[in-house]
This record gives C-alpha cells, structure tokens and sequence, in this order.
C-alpha cells in the first residue's frame, strides 16, 4: 500500500519535471537564431521542395583569406520570366566575410547579404565570400524565394511564393573537429555527476541493509529524508547539495580557465563566457557556500548548545528545500543557452533589458526563493540561539562556531530583504513591465547597485563569519587549550556585523555614487580591517600559548591564516578610491576575493570536514589522504590564484571572454608574459580541481571500510563532543554521572571561565525582571 | 494581557479611539489649505503637510507597537522592545545611503564634487 | 517505519503535540515545489508587460494549487494542536529571553527582517521620489511641449487626495485595519480567559476572527475599487465632485505602470482656465503664457516610475494582508471547532504581531503614499 501511494507520487514529481523541463527543450540551440532558422517569410511564403536553391564557387576546402566569387540561384516555384518580381535570396556564413559585387545585392554585415529591391527579378546573384584565417568548419545556410509575381506594383504580394533553404559546410585546409558546445560539456558533466550521485545514494542504502534491497524498503527511507525535520539530517542534505554544487561550480570554473589558457581564445563565445561566469559566481555562493555553511550550523548548533533541535523544524526543513527548487529554476534558463549572463551582480540596466537573455528572469525567480530560504534560516537560527541554550549556558560561554554563526544569521536575515525587494524589482521589470529600472522612465541604475550591495557585502561576510568560527574550534583543539581573548573574539565578530553594513559602498566606487557617501565608505571600509586583524593575532596568540598537534583540520587551519591573510591585505588597497579605480573590475579584484573566499571559506569548510566528519558519521577519515589532499590543494591553488594579482595591476579585465598580448604598450593589452602566466593558472586549476577529488575519495572509503570513531577523537570540549559518534536521532549526551541525557554547563569540561562583564550585567538588570534566574556566573 | 487601563477605561478601546481621532487629523491636515501656515515659515506647503504627517505617524506608530502590540506592561516588554528596536540602526543606514543619495536629490555639494565630474 | 505508528505520526498529518513538533513533513517539499511553479509559470505568462495569452494561464494556477495542496498539509499536522492537552509551547531557557514562548521570540525576529523589507521599499520610493522632478513642478516651470512626454514623478496622492470622495476607500481602509487590529486583540482575550463557558468562548473567538477576516476581504476590496473599478456617487453628491457621477479609478485615470503617454486635466492649460483655479501666476509657466513664449496646452508625462512605486510598495503591503486572510482563514475554521483554548491562546497571539505589524506598515503607507 506504501509502495503504491509513493511510485505514484514519484511519478507524478517526474511528470511534473518533464513538464517543467520540456519547454526549454525546445530551445537548444542550433545555431544563431533567426533567419538562418525560419526562413525568409518577409514574404509570407510557404516552404517547397520544388524550388532548389544551390551555391556555385565554393571549393571542396578553403585556404586561407582566399576570396571566392559565389553564385547563389534558385529553380523551380512559381517564379516566371516576365514576372514583375522573380526571386530573392538571403545567405548567411558562419565564418569569414562576405562582401557583395553590385547594386542587386545589399551586405547586412559581414556574415549575411541578401538581395535589394533592383535585385528583386533575377533567379541568381553573384556575391563575393573571403575565407578566414582560422580553421573553422565555415556553415552557408542559403534561403531563396521563388515569387509568382502577383503583386500590382511595389510591395509585392505574398500569397503563392515559396520559399526554400540550402546548408553547405566547408573545411578549411586543416580537418578539424566539431567544435565542442561549452553548454552541451556542462550539461553532460552536471549529468554524470548528479548520476553518480544517485548511484552513491542507492549504495548507501544497499550498505545499510543488503536483503532489503528492495521498493518497499527504499520508498519509507527516501520519504524520510525527504520529510525530516530533524537538524542532523537536514545538515547532511544541506552538505550534500552543497559538495555537488561545488563541484558544479568548479566545472563552470574549469570551463572558464579553459577558454583563458590563450589570448584570443574561440572555446566560449562571448555570450557564452558571460552565462559561464554568471553560473559560476551565483552557483558557487548561493547554492555551494551557503548550504555548506548551513549543513555545519544544522549538525553542529543544537549539538553545541545542548538542544534537542532548532527552534522551527518545519521550518527549518523549509529552508532546505527551497534550495533544489530554486537551483532547477536557476539552471532552467542555462541549458536553452539562454542563462543569465548579467554577472552575479545582475547590475541594472542590463538586468531589466531586451538584451539580457530570457534565462535572467529564471534567474531572478530562483535567487527569491533563496531569499525567503535564507530570511527563514536566519529566523531560525537567531531565536535557536537566544532561548534555548543548555541552563546554565550564558551568552559568553557558546562556543566560537555557534557565535560566528549567530552574527553570520544576524547579518543575514536583516540585509537579505534588500536584495529580495531588488530581485523582485527585477523580476517584476522583466515580466510584468514595472518601470523600476527603466531608464527612459526615470529610473536609476543605481538603486540596484545600492540594494544589492547592501546585502551583497554583509552576505560575503556571512559567508567567510562561520569559516572563523569553525577555524578558532579547529586551532583551540588543536592547540589543546582555549582559545585566546574569547571575549575579544565575540566582539570582533559582533563588531564586523555592525561595520558589514555601512561599508558596500566599496563595491560601488567607480559608479558615480554620491561623493559623500564614497568619502565615508572609504573610511569604514579601513575600520572594518580591524577586528579581522584581532582575530588573526588571537589565532596566533592561541597557538603560542598551546601545544600543536597536527592533524589534517589542523593543516588546514594553517592554510587558511596564511591564505585568508593575504587576502585580506590584498583588499586593503581597495577602500583608497583612487587605487580602487585602478583596480576595479581587474584580476586584482578576482584574486583578492578568491583568496578570502577559498583560502578563507573553503579551507574553513575544509577544516571543518575533516574535524567534524568523525562526529558526524561515526567513521574516522584517513589522515594521510588527508594530508595529501592539503598538500596538492594548497600548493595548487596558491598557483592559481597568486598570480592573479600581478594580471590585475597588469590590466587585464575581469568579465572579459578573452584578452590579447602586444609586446608593444597599448592601452587595453597585456604583455606578452600574461598569455604564459595564464596557461599556468589554467593548468594549476586543473589540478587544484582534481586534487578536491583526494577528499571526496577519502570520503568514499571512510564511509564503506574507515575506523569506527570515539565520541571524542580529538580532546575538543564543546558538548558535541558529550555525544556519541553519531549521535542518536533523539540526541543524547554522556553526561559526567555516566547517565545520557541533554546538558548543563556544569557538565561539561568547559575551560572557558568568564565573569560576566559589566555590559553584561547592565543589561541582565535592565531587561531580565524575574528574581530567579538560572544563570549562573562563575 | 494587558493589566493596566487607560483613564480608567479598558486600553484597547482607548487604543482605538485615539489612533481614530489621529488618523482624522491626518486627512484633515491634507485637505486643510495650509498655505498661509507655510509661507509664515518660509517654506512650500507640501513641506509643512510632510511634517505633519509625519508627526503624526510617530505616535500612532508607538501605540500600536506598545498597546495592541504587548510591548508596554508585560514582564517580557524590555526584551522585546529592544528587539524590535534592534533594526533601527539598519533602517537608518538604508534610509540614508538609499533613500536619500539620488543625485538629482537636493545636495548641497558644488559642482566639482558632484557625480559624474572627473574634470577629464 | 511504519505511518500511523503513533511515535512516528504520519507526514501527511494529523500529528499528535504531546510529543513535540513533527519530526516528519510533507509539507516544506511540496510547499517549496509549488512555489518554484508557480514563479516558473508566471514568468512564461508575461513577458515585459505583454500579456502571453490564457493558454498560459492554466500552469500557474497548478503551481498556486500546489502551494495550496502545501499549505493543507501544514495546517493539517496543526489543526489538533492546543486540543485534548496536545500543546507544545516551549519556553526559552535563558537570558535575555527566558520564560518567553518560543514562537514568540521566532515572530519578533521575523518581524525584523520584515521591517527590512519595508524600509527597501520606502527607500526605493523615497530615493525616485526625492529624485525626479514632481509633474506638478516640470508643468509650472513651462520646460514642456505638447506632444512630447517628459519623465516626472507623479505621486498618487494627486489624484487620492484630490477630494473626499477619492480618499474615501483609503480612509476606510484605516479603519478597517485599525478595527481589525482591535478585534483579534479580543480574540486573544477571550482565548486566555478561564473562568468562562467552553461555548461562549468559542462563539466570542470565531466571532472576532471572522470579524478580522471580513475587515481584511473588506480592506482588500476597498483597494481594488479605489485601483480598478472606482464607485459611482449617488445623485445629490455629484454636485461636490464637479457633476461627475462616479469616482473613477487609479487605472481609469491612466495611472498604470505602463504609462508614458499620461495626461491629466491637470496639466492642461485650457482645462484649468475653464474650471476656476486657473494656472498659479507665481509660476514660470503662467510668465511664459502671458509673455507668448508658451503656447500652453496639454503636458503629456511619462510616469511610469512614479506608477510602479505606488503598486508595488501598496501592492506588497497588500500581499500581506492577503498572507494574513489566508492564515485567519486556518484560525476562524480552527476556532470554529473549539480549538483554541487557554492552553493554545498564544498561537493567536502570534498572529495577532503579524497583524499589528501589518497596520503598522499601513499607519506609514498611508499618509506618505495616499496623502503626501
């Protein structure tokens, strides 16, 4: 009976897939859109097989630049002599220029001609075609029209024409290939992983039961993780979705590389490179960073707070799944060929214009549902977090990881609405015609820039908060001490979620903003370095103080002080406006946030693995794959992104499909060192990206034969250490009498001793009337 | 609950006939002809209708928030209220770097310090 | 596992409180997978303003009945909460918030980011409003022609605020909302009361939220009429509204997000001579005419910001109150049926903050958008 009631609702989600994903099926591409496809029909003809079309002149392959004089003519249709008109022709080359000989042919640009109003009455044109110099397979796509000439005078009339097509390739001197169609490798890629995906899913569930292999068996486990609301399998999906959307996204990235090995490249079109590295950026932030984050937060808060679970699971299970849901409505649009190809930054005007190809407002729809998801975490997370910490547990004594993820959530939930309301301008503008960002109108560019960015840059800080916290978790344990200056660390934190919000307009310098603002950007913008800085030195002061053990997690966080580091001065030279000039929109720009966002939030999640995978699983991960997993991926991608910077003060342009080298200086070229420079940030992406897989294999094997793991392998002290390896689904902890129960803070080895502060008290007499309170100050 | 009363009379209905008796000052203050009011002061009279408007708006918002809204008179008020303050500072900023930063707004700023001058 | 096992109570709903929230729902996924069509389907319904055809039609509303099929599942795993002593109201543990439900602290936070909303919104409307010239100031200053629309901020209240009869739904619609803010406080009292008759109870609840309801259908009505339809005026009113019979709409006077051609009688020359006021002869426009260097006539105004402000701002203010018919829609049907009782009166509470939060957001809308 379950079974049946389930296979239906499966089928019925498929059906309603095929029904979503049908209409942009329709929309491969086939090749430039128009004329080449639909025929001429100016003349509203219909298509015939009893006219012939035909091109004469062409040779079996071309040389190169070589010009050739073409003939193109038509048989056969209503078309007579004496007619008032005959015939008229439209022919389009993929490759090379066409040029036209006389006045009975017009050129529309170099890669169509057609025929004019005196070439109106002749059955065949002469027109000239010069052969390129590359060695691309050239198309001719030939349209004629046979007229029967029943017009009275000019105008012509349409009824009794036909029309017919002819399509010729031709080689160059070399054979080359099939070029390979970036979107048909993409697609194919996302194919076979989210396949393997599945087949690694159905694996599992065989491993966890071999003789119940079966519908009946596997249609209740499915239905239970797709209607749990328990945080701990919530935090798996979140982490899931996250790793294959990073994956995803560094295909999109290798892709990207690849079309920027060599100056000049033809991989990507332009408006190809343009959705790849919208894709790329949106991808890689919404659907792979934030998930991540969330799948730690999920697993780990409630663990670290001594909860049972969060304050709204359905809620909570809500959040989750607007993320697939949004991620289809966001690739929808990519497979037509018609994705978003605004940037992630979907700046206005483009955003709202004709030109911005229709994948943009699937875009926009999808990236609102990702609002509401976030607006709901943050909810969640932040009320989780206020009420229901284990008695006992005041304010200052929640671990680092559950602070950074309450100010990353604070931060999050109160700048999200801004870009929603400005995603739903967006998508308004583009489907039902509202004027926000209509320039004729009156409306102002800017008002996105300003809407965007004021979420844009708290949501990179929210991105990068939770990678701080896992690390002080990762280098206090490491160091086997606590870490140092906790209460600095938590009003640094709480001091970048203020500052995040008043310096976005770093992001806007060359925009033609309000001076006075810029003026006061520029001075936050140096403030908000400060309590970053903080951090660092008690990350250092913390292992001075300690005993460093070095495991993998510890390797990483290494990395990432080193890395995030320098990422962070490298944006220092950003707040001074005349070096952000320079600098904007160069690779300066591209390696600077590379350098904070996977030296600093990548080697945090990173960390974060290989800490909390034990915990999690129930399995140990193998050290050495892990130390060499670091040790390729570190090196790797040092490589690829380090010289970025010296490209960007070079000049070359981020968002460009390519660029060219001169040995002499002109404006708007490279040296010749930066075609080398980039094949070695290619080739180093390949490896970087391959070297990720070290993890997923470590994975692989830890979950089918890896050690079983002790509640607490690494001597941390948080109470997600107080459970078991993995905890029940109804969490327990081994409490200090030997009973399991749920927490206080006297049952835990907490070394983190503080007296509440006298801004502490202060606000414990100002708001907290009731004469008993539990907490207790030590 | 609310377990106060407002002049000796239940706090909700008192609620109600004031946030009334202040909603029927704001339409008046709009049909009113103001124009002498504005020109003692100097200004439009669309100016002196804004302040008024806004004016009033301020305590209606207050005893929304504070009587039908629970946040004057329990024993969680304080927390509460705070929370709902907390946003004040965001609200500000947005306000003040989005509302406000048109470049056609009025400025004060000289030209050459205006946008779009690079003095190229 | 098995469903209808009552330690693991079915996703579909109904679910049993005693033993907490629900650790399984159906809800959230198909909630999500409506959304996402309905967001899809609407975008193939309309493409820059232009109506694609009813074929189109159809899908979207698939996706609404999905959200809705979503949202049964929801109330259903809700609907036995508060009965038979199934509460689960959790209280938090510590500072600063302790002893406060849960929920409680959870609709305050939400409420937060909503103000965020809000205030993007204003923001957007203040910045286009402080920053494009008013049609009222781009006429007087005569930098027009005839026949050719220049862009101006046209704010609604030109024509809202135009006459008593214009404001009317507007002012009704304050005090429906203002009503409607005191009776689901009554709700909530007669919700908490113990020492009262079960049936008495239950009367008085279902009547005060059914009075909500009808105040919120009644708010949005208002709204329509004052948008689309406009309201004729009897006989012996006409008079006042200068022998009009009806009080035409924001659409009949051509105040549409579409409009770049707008023309009002108040921006017409010949149209304010001949109806009594006549042109301010402070204005430049008026110096220009009599000097000869204006021919006057009919200013032709591209609004369309101006429009779009004004109903997507009033609009979202709107989906929020439609956001709340749906959910008293849930409490009326709930409270019918006895549901709510001392134990579950705070879950009227929590919709009682949304709700004054939504005549807040009024109380700002209100003057600034319909009156100033």
């Amino acid at each position: 009976m379950v079974g049946k009631r389930s296979k239906g609702a499966i089928v019925a989600l498929v059906v309603i897939a095929a029904m979503l994903a049908l209409p942009s099926a329709q929309s491969l591409p086939v090749g430039i859109s128009g004329v080449q496809e639909s025929g001429c029909n100016c003349h509203g003809a219909v298509p015939s097989d009893s006219v012939v079309a035909s091109i004469d002149g062409l040779p079996e392959s071309y040389n190169y630049s070589e010009a050739y004089e073409l003939t193109v003519s038509f048989q056969g249709g209503p078309s007579q002599e004496g007619n008032v008109n005959q015939g008229g022709f439209h022919l389009w080359a993929s490759e090379g220029a066409l040029s036209v000989n006389d006045a009975t042919s017009q050129l529309y640009n170099q890669n169509e001609v057609g025929h004019t109003d005196a070439g109106n009455d002749q059955l065949s044109w002469t027109v000239t075609w010069t052969a390129p110099a590359t060695d691309k397979n050239v198309d001719f796509v030939l349209h004629v029209n046979s007229v029967n000439g029943n017009a009275d005078g000019a105008g012509g009339g349409t009824s009794g024409d036909m029309w017919s097509k002819v399509t010729i390739s031709l080689g160059g001197p070399i054979e080359v290939l099939e070029a390979a169609d970036p979107f048909v490798v993409l697609g194919v890629l996302i194919i076979v992983s989210a396949s393997l995906l599945a087949i690694t899913l159905a694996y599992v569930f065989y491993r966890k039961d071999p003789d119940a292999f079966d519908w009946d068996h596997f249609a209740p486990w499915l239905a239970d993780w797709m209607t749990s609301t328990d945080h701990k399998k919530i935090g798996t999906l979140y982490f899931v979705a996250g790793l294959f959307f990073l994956g995803v996204g560094g295909i999109m990235a290798m892709i990207i590389r690849i079309q920027l090995s060599v100056p000049g490249n033809d991989f990507l079109t332009q408006e190809q490179y343009n959705q790849f590295f919208t894709l790329h950026g949106t991808t890689m932030i919404f659907l792979a960073a934030m998930p991540m984050i969330n799948g730690f937060a999920n697993w780990m808060i409630p663990l670290q707070l001594g909860a049972a679970d969060l304050a709204l699971p359905r809620i909570n299970a809500m959040s989750f799944w607007l993320q697939p849901f949004a991620a289809l409505l966001i690739f929808t649009g990519v497979f037509s060929g018609h994705g978003a190809d605004t940037g992630w930054t979907g700046y206005a005007p483009y955003v709202v214009s004709e030109g911005a190809h229709y994948g943009t407002t699937m875009w926009a729809a999808g990236q609102i549902m990702l609002v509401a998801s976030s607006t709901l975490t943050g909810i969640n997370f932040l009320t989780t977090m206020a009420v229901m910490r284990a008695p006992g547990m005041g304010w200052m004594q929640m671990p680092l990881f559950s602070w950074s993820i309450l100010v990353a959530n604070v931060m999050l939930f109160l700048s999200i609405p801004a870009f929603g309301v400005g995603l739903i301008q967006v998508y308004l503008d583009r489907v039902v015609g509202t004027a926000f960002y209509d320039i004729a109108a009156g409306g102002d560019p800017l008002l996105w820039s300003h809407l965007f960015w004021y979420f844009g840059h708290p949501e990179v800080y929210v991105v990068v908060v939770p990678s701080f916290g896992i690390i002080s978790e990762v280098i206090a344990t490491s160091s086997r001490r606590s870490i140092f200056g906790y209460r600095s660390m938590v009003y640094a934190m709480a001091g970048i979620g203020i500052v995040a919000f008043i310096v976005y307009g770093h992001h806007m310098f060359t925009s033609g903003m309000s001076p006075t603002l810029r003026f006061v950007t520029m001075l936050t913008t140096m403030l908000v370095a400060v309590p970053t800085g903080i951090k660092v030195f008690n990350w250092l002061m913390t292992m001075h103080g300690g005993s460093l053990v070095y495991r993998t997690h510890t390797l990483w966080a290494l990395g990432f002080l080193v890395t995030f580091t320098l990422g962070g001065i490298s944006g220092m030279f950003f707040p001074s406006i005349a070096m952000d000039t320079h600098l904007h929109e160069s690779y300066f720009v591209v390696a600077h946030f590379h350098y904070v966002l996977v030296g600093g939030t990548v080697f945090g999640f990173f960390a974060g693995i290989y800490y909390w995978w034990p915990k999690a699983t129930g399995k140990m991960l193998s050290e050495k794959l892990g130390v060499l997993h670091f040790l390729t991926a570190f090196v790797s991608y040092n490589a690829l992104f380090w010289p970025m910077h010296r490209l960007g003060v070079w000049g070359m342009t981020r968002r460009h499909h390519t660029y060219f080298v001169t040995t002499e200086e002109a404006l708007g070229s490279l040296p010749m060192e930066a075609a080398g420079w980039n094949m070695f940030i290619t080739v180093s992406a390949f490896l970087f990206f391959f070297s990720n897989f070290i993890l997923v294999f470590n994975m692989i094997v830890s979950s089918i034969r890896g050690e079983d793991a002790p509640d607490d392998p690494w001597g941390g002290w948080s109470f997600e250490w107080m459970t078991s390896s993995p905890p029940p689904a109804h969490t327990l902890y081994k409490l200090n009498d030997g009973s399991w129960g749920l927490p206080t803070l006297k049952d835990a080895n907490e070394h983190i001793a503080n007296e509440p502060g006298w801004l502490s008290s202060w606000f414990q007499r100002l708001l907290v009337t009731d004469e008993d309170t539990e907490e207790e100050s030590h | 609950m609310a377990h106060y009363k407002i002049m000796g009379q239940d706090p909700y209905w008192m609620n109600f006939y004031g946030l009334m008796i202040l909603t029927l000052m704001e339409v008046l203050a709009v049909g009113a002809d103001l124009g002498p009011a504005a020109n003692s002061l100097g200004t439009e009279e669309k100016v002196v209708t804004l302040w008024i408007l806004t004016i009033i708006a301020i305590p209606k918002f207050i005893m929304i928030a504070a009587i039908f809204m629970h946040l004057y008179g329990d024993e969680d008020s304080g927390i509460l209220t705070m929370t709902a303050l907390f946003p004040a500072f965001f609200i500000l900023i947005m306000i003040l770097f989005v509302g406000l930063t048109h470049p056609n707004a009025a400025s004060g700023l000289p030209d050459w310090c205006r946008p779009g001058n690079y003095g190229l | 596992m098995s469903y209808d096992d009552p330690h693991h109570p079915s996703p579909w709903g109904p679910h049993d409180w005693k033993h907490g929230s629900p650790h399984n729902s159906w809800a959230p996924f198909i909630l999500s997978m409506g959304v996402a069509i309905f967001l899809f389907t609407l975008a193939g319904a309309f493409k820059w303003g232009e109506f694609q055809g009813w074929g189109k039609i159809p899908l979207i509303f698939v996706g609404l009945g999905v959200v809705g099929f979503g949202l049964l599942v929801w109330w259903r795993q809700d609907i036995s909460f508060g009965v038979n002593g199934e509460v689960f109201e959790p209280k938090s543990a510590g500072a600063p918030f302790q002893n406060i439900d849960i929920r409680k602290v959870a609709m305050w936070v939400f409420l937060m980011s909503e103000m965020m909303v809000f205030t993007s919104l204003f923001s957007t409307y203040m910045r286009y409003r402080f920053g494009i010239a008013s049609c009222q100031t781009v006429f007087e200053s005569g930098e027009w022609v005839e026949g050719a629309a220049v862009t101006c901020f046209e704010p609604a209240s030109h024509l809202i605020a135009s006459s008593w009869f214009h404001i009317a739904p507007g002012a009704i619609n304050t005090f429906a909302l203002i009503i409607s803010s005191f009776t689901i406080v009554q709700a909530l009292r007669y919700a908490k009361m113990r020492d009262i008759d079960e049936d008495v109870r239950r009367k008085k609840i279902t009547r005060y939220l059914g009075s909500t309801w009808f105040l919120a259908i009644l708010f949005l009505t208002m709204k329509m009429i004052e948008w689309f339809l406009g309201f004729p005026l009897p006989e012996f009113l006409h008079e006042f509204n200068h022998g009009d019979s009806t009080i035409n709409s924001l659409y009949t006077e051509g105040y549409l997000i579409n409009a770049d051609h707008y023309q009002h009688h108040e921006y017409d020359t010949h149209y304010l001579e001949s109806n009594g006021h006549g042109l301010d002869h402070d204005s430049d426009l008026y110096a220009m005419m009599e000097a000869g260097s204006h021919p006057g006539g009919h200013m032709m105004a591209n609004i369309q910001v101006s429009a779009t402000t004004f109903y997507v701002t009033t609009g979202t203010h709107g989906a929020h109150v439609f956001g709340g018919i749906i959910g008293l829609s849930y409490m009326t049907l709930k409270a019918a049926r006895g549901g709510y009782t001392p134990d579950n009166a705070v879950s009227i509470e929590y919709f009682g903050l949304y709700w004054h939060f939504v005549d807040l957001v009024w109380v700002l809308v209100f003057p600034f958008f319909y009156l100033y």
